[in-house]
């Protein structure tokens, strides 16, 4: 890649980001998880005792699943699809603008933008955490559950980011390429969510077609394990973020999970720009 | 007949072959990557028995589910159940703590508090339901807090099978024996499971020697708290360990067994330098100290 094509590729991405943080969707978004995650201060009623703290955790890692996966969708479906409606994408295509270029460019913006908005749920998360874990260690009765100290792994929240920041690019990427053969928003976010939810099922035919008996259909679940990337995979928050003796991840299989989704990643980007080669705009 | 190059058919024919075999030439280049990785990750994610939830949930949910928002549904039928719970519904609070441990089996404090809620709570409800509680026979009263407590062990029981090593299982069985039916044979028996178990807190250790006391086996609690004694670490480094507690517990069973003083445990350091020191005559009826009860 030589300097005007990375300098090309960073434009491409600020302007996504910027007309994407403009959106009053994004920003809806934004106040929602805010506000779900908030909102887990006020379990503080059922008593819980620490494991009040696992509650919080997993309601507030629920809230970044939820909305970051809509946002993965949406918003990059919405970003390619106002190029292309609005028209702008012919007038940048004409300039020598690569056409893999557009579709990185695209890509790299709605990163930036999971990125903010991981990064901003998951700090608000450890704030709460932080703080509702320092009032229950004042608690006597809570002694015996922090006698080795605080039990929230802060450290596995800021790895945390990362992996759900590689789940949640593996789903744009995954929008952007049906995006580049699609041609509407609609079909592409219906067909998105559809795939979303067989690679969060991957994991049942990749663990189970070596026990099918027959043949043809072991071939075909065999295929279709190979097709799709597990997304399950990427559910890691509660070895990251409680780890124990018996829950945890270990350093080599994170780096691994990272690895997995980026080669995804680079991969569907690949497929999207092959696509979107010869596509008429 | 040719085949035409430029047709729809073909170029989306010939797209959608080569979108397939880049996929699962990159599936199987990651299997191996994919294999490590899931071997850690799967064995933390119990499968959901989906045939259960259909009914309970509607097939909304259900994809909500298979979307990966399993969590995020537990959580929220949790926090109804509890909703219920506050308003001591018993039929919707049981079926939806249940709903939720089989959506999530994983939380464990999902078990632990509907276990609570099985043994503790709702005996009063349904004693209520029979009138005023003073006024209701202690015999029902009895054989709803049995009832209700079989339930939360069959709740647990299942938990066991999802966290098979976490002692915080049979720690809760030991509780709900204990306090609620005063089953010291089961709270003794679940107890010493946990006393074996890495990571058991100290205070089981001592309700454990009480319930066998309880169950007039006070030798062989005596003999427990002998051997455990030494293996407590001082008090100043870990104050949950107590052990002037199980030292006077100790001495409490010598006088309660009238116990030779040969037959006794030696004095210890913390009694000697004590400004009181403990009372060591043979034969005496009368305790030094008293008993620092873990109730």
């Amino acid at each position: 890649m030589n300097g005007s094509s990375f300098a090309r590729l960073l434009l491409i991405a600020r302007n996504t980001f910027l007309e994407a943080v403009r959106q009053k969707f994004f920003n809806v978004l934004v106040v929602l998880s805010i506000a779900m995650i908030a909102s887990a201060n006020f379990f503080r009623q059922f008593d819980f005792g620490s494991s009040e703290l696992k509650f919080i955790a997993d309601f507030g890692m629920g809230a970044v699943l939820l909305f970051g996966s809509i946002l993965s969708v949406v918003v990059t479906a919405q970003l390619f699809f106002s190029e292309i409606e609005n028209r702008t994408a012919l007038t940048m295509l004409a300039k020598p603008v690569h056409r893999w270029e557009f579709i990185t460019g695209k890509f790299l913006g709605v990163f930036l933008v999971l990125m903010a908005f991981v990064s901003l749920m998951l700090f608000l998360l450890a704030a709460v955490l932080y703080w509702r874990e320092s009032n229950l260690m004042t608690y006597p009765r809570y002694a015996d559950d922090f006698a080795n100290g605080r039990i929230v792994n802060y450290t596995g929240i800021l790895q945390l980011v990362f992996s759900e920041l590689f789940k949640f690019g593996l789903l744009a990427a995954v929008t952007l390429f049906i995006a580049s053969f699609s041609n509407t928003n609609l079909y592409t976010v219906i067909i998105s969510f559809f795939v979303m939810i067989i690679c969060q099922l991957q994991y049942i035919a990749r663990d189970s077609w070596s026990d099918l008996d027959n043949p043809i259909l072991r071939g075909i679940v065999w295929m279709l394990s190979l097709l799709f990337p597990n997304l399950q995979m990427f559910n890691v928050g509660e070895q990251l973020v409680f780890p124990t003796e018996q829950v945890t991840l270990s350093m080599g299989g994170y780096i691994g999970l990272l690895g997995y989704g980026a080669i995804y990643i680079a991969v569907l980007l690949g497929l999207s720009a092959y696509t979107f080669r010869r596509r008429e705009i | 007949m040719p085949l035409d190059r430029e047709s729809w058919l073909y170029r989306t024919g010939r797209r959608l072959a080569l979108t397939a075999a880049v996929l699962m030439g990159v599936g199987l280049a990651c299997a191996p990557l994919q294999n490590r990785v899931w071997g850690e990750v799967k064995s933390f994610q119990p499968e959901m028995n989906l045939r259960d939830l259909e009914d309970a949930l509607g097939q909304g949910v259900i994809i909500g589910l298979l979307g990966g928002f399993r969590t995020l549904v537990a959580d929220f039928v949790y926090l109804r159940a509890s909703y219920y719970w506050e308003k001591s519904d018993r039929p919707n609070t049981e079926a939806l703590l249940a709903l939720t441990t089989s959506i999530d089996p994983r939380p464990l404090y999902f078990w632990l508090n509907a276990a609570r809620i099985i043994s503790y709570d709702i005996p009063v409800w349904r004693v209520r339901e029979r009138g005023d509680f003073e006024d209701v026979p202690q015999a029902y009263k009895d054989h709803i807090y049995q009832e209700q407590v079989d339930r939360a062990m069959g709740l647990l029981d299942r938990a066991q099978s999802f966290h098979p090593d976490n002692m915080q299982i049979p720690l809760e069985k030991a509780r709900i024996y204990y306090d609620k039916v005063k089953d010291y044979e089961n709270a003794a028996k679940y107890y010493h499971q946990v006393t074996q178990m890495p990571d058991a807190p100290y205070y089981a250790a001592r309700i454990y020697a009480n319930a066998l006391d309880n169950l007039g086996r006070s030798r062989e609690a005596y003999e427990f708290l002998r051997e455990l004694y030494p293996t407590l670490p001082p008090s100043e480094e870990v104050p949950q360990a107590s052990r002037e507690v199980v030292l006077e517990r100790i001495r409490e069973f010598e006088n309660d067994l009238d116990m030779p003083l040969i037959e006794r445990f030696p004095p210890q350091s913390i009694e000697l330098a004590a400004p009181d020191p403990v009372n060591l005559t043979p034969f005496s009826t009368t305790g030094e100290g008293t008993s620092a009860s873990e109730d």
